[in-house]
């Protein structure tokens, strides 16, 4: 199961199927039916259906929650761990904004009508 | 629009009724007029504007909690889709429509990522943030005065060289603390605050992040448990000011709940908001439980469950409307829709054409996407209101 999920992440980062289908995976029925780990296997799911964050925002996430576990190691009540917990979720949140926009601009056809909505090709008609 | 004339001692001698695109732009004319018998030509200037201020529109929410979206609804009742300003900078954080301006707040960060990482303080504290800019700015545009905005950027952490704001006809401006400063709240027309459970707030950014490398269940709760008390102390207590407050919680259809999926979303409007009157169920100012899924129409699992009711809000008279559970099929969503009054649609069924349209969006099926339509609606209908009360005021021509 593992081996075909990661095949797909790496083959469809160009196809946005549908995400919904994806994201009605519940936290419970996780744990309940495959077990922690298992669960973040199917989590990976949830990257394989839509476009993968750029590495350079990528690279930063992972950075930023390696210096939060290490500066909170020292002293969790400080100042810099909550700050650094911050960085965090900045990044994320820029991740995830990153993913739409890529999601967004996936579609040439879409993207050239965007800029150009009253050429032939990007007319649509009601009735 | 801008009507300008400009009059001889007996006769209209030029007249223009133009469209005011602009909306802040002083028109300005100048002609040549040549008296009877005269070889002289005269010069005249003619000078009008439309003294219609941008309206401000402020919207509250933590990270992650649904802004983006949020916007995304809000300009798209207005028409035409937000774009980031062509020919910027890609990582700029503004969105311009026709009508609408949306800046983030967050390029109000007086410290950038160094800087708070140095000092030990979050972006949630007032102390990372110039309030005295935020407000100056802020004010200018309301005025009709074109500002230079920082852009923070979200990627790098650091705040990249200025970009030209014009004044808008809605400027929203979106983040941590629009109405944490009071300057800046009182320049606000009207607010919003989205005002996410914990759980939910736990259960969307496991979705959001689980699939980035590197995090994990322990990352992302260690990272919602750090930022809490900031968040409590200098973003929550915000609420008490908006005008209208969503609010996201944990279905109550399916006991023990705690997957987010199902939602209960509350739509929380301050009563005696001047060109804002609450939505409201059946009957205004009554306390109403309704289940619409019965005999006219069958509801998939686990239903749909409104409540309407006044209540008390922070010592400010509210009136609330709660949806519990989903919309799965179209009839329940255009039957829901048409049991609502006062929801400022142009036409029947325009609530239900706004869902269907960004059925994508994520909450286009629960009662998030639902009141943040009508929310969107609310704010067209108080800008027509506010431009029609401009209007009627008298008209300024000059003649030089």
């Amino acid at each position: 199961m593992a081996a075909t999920l990661t095949g797909m992440s790496i083959f469809t980062t160009g196809v946005v199927p549908k995400p919904e289908i994806q994201k009605q995976v519940s936290i419970s029925s996780w744990r309940t039916f495959t077990g922690y780990k298992a669960g973040r296997i199917a989590l990976g799911r949830v990257s394989a259906s839509g476009p993968t964050t750029p590495s350079n925002i990528s690279n930063k996430v992972t950075e930023s929650i390696k210096n939060a576990e290490e500066m909170c190691s020292e002293d969790p009540a400080s100042g810099e761990c909550v700050a650094a917990w911050d960085e965090v979720e900045e990044l994320s949140a820029a991740a995830s904004h990153a993913r739409d926009k890529l999601k967004e601009n996936s579609d040439p056809l879409e993207k050239y009508c965007k800029d150009n909505p009253e050429t032939d090709e990007c007319r649509t008609y009601d009735n | 629009m801008a009507i300008c004339a400009v009059y001889t001692a007996t006769n209209p001698i030029f007249q223009t009724t133009k469209p005011n695109f602009g909306f802040h732009q002083k028109h300005e004319v100048i002609f040549y007029t040549r008296k009877e018998r005269s070889r002289r030509w005269e010069k005249r200037k003619l000078s009008c504007s439309a003294e219609a201020k941008t309206v401000v529109i402020g919207l509250a929410a933590d990270s992650g909690c649904g802004k983006s979206t949020f916007m995304r609804r809000l300009t798209s009742v207005f028409g035409g889709a937000a774009e980031p300003p062509k020919g910027g900078n890609p990582d700029s954080n503004t969105l311009i429509s026709d009508t609408t301006t949306v800046i983030c707040l967050d390029d109000y960060h007086s410290l950038d990522r160094t800087g708070r990482k140095e000092k030990g303080v979050t972006a949630l504290d007032p102390r990372a943030n110039n309030f005295d800019l935020m407000y100056e700015q802020v004010k200018a545009i309301k005025d009709g005065i074109a500002v230079d905005k920082p852009i923070y950027n979200h990627v790098t952490g650091l705040l990249d060289p200025p970009e030209l704001i014009q004044p808008p006809k809605i400027l929203v401006i979106e983040g941590l603390h629009p109405m944490y400063d009071s300057r800046v709240r009182d320049l606000l027309d009207f607010s919003i605050y989205l005002d996410i459970s914990n759980e939910v707030k736990f259960a969307w950014k496991i979705q959001r992040d689980m699939a980035e490398r590197g995090h994990s269940l322990e990352s992302i709760k260690a990272s919602i448990e750090a930022r809490k008390p900031d968040f409590d102390a200098y973003i929550d207590p915000q609420k008490q000011y908006a005008d209208a407050v969503i609010e996201v919680l944990p279905t109550e259809l399916i006991p023990d709940d705690n997957e987010g999926k199902v939602l209960r979303v509350k739509l929380v409007m301050k009563e005696g908001v001047k060109y804002f009157s609450p939505v409201y169920l059946f009957d205004e100012g009554s306390t109403i439980s309704w289940i619409p899924c019965g005999r006219k129409l069958t509801c998939s699992y686990p239903g749909i469950k409104f409540a309407y009711g006044p209540d008390s809000y922070y010592s400010h008279e509210v009136s609330v409307l709660e949806m519990d559970g989903q919309f799965d099929r179209l009839d329940e969503l255009i039957y829901v829709e048409s049991h609502l009054s006062n929801i400022s649609t142009k036409f029947y069924g325009e609530v239900t054409q706004q869902m269907l349209k960004h059925a994508d969006f994520p909450g286009s099926n629960n009662g998030t996407g639902l009141f943040q339509t009508i929310i969107g609606l609310k704010i067209r209908d108080l800008y027509e209101q506010l431009v029609a009360e401009k209007a009627a005021a008298p008209v300024e021509a000059a003649k030089v």
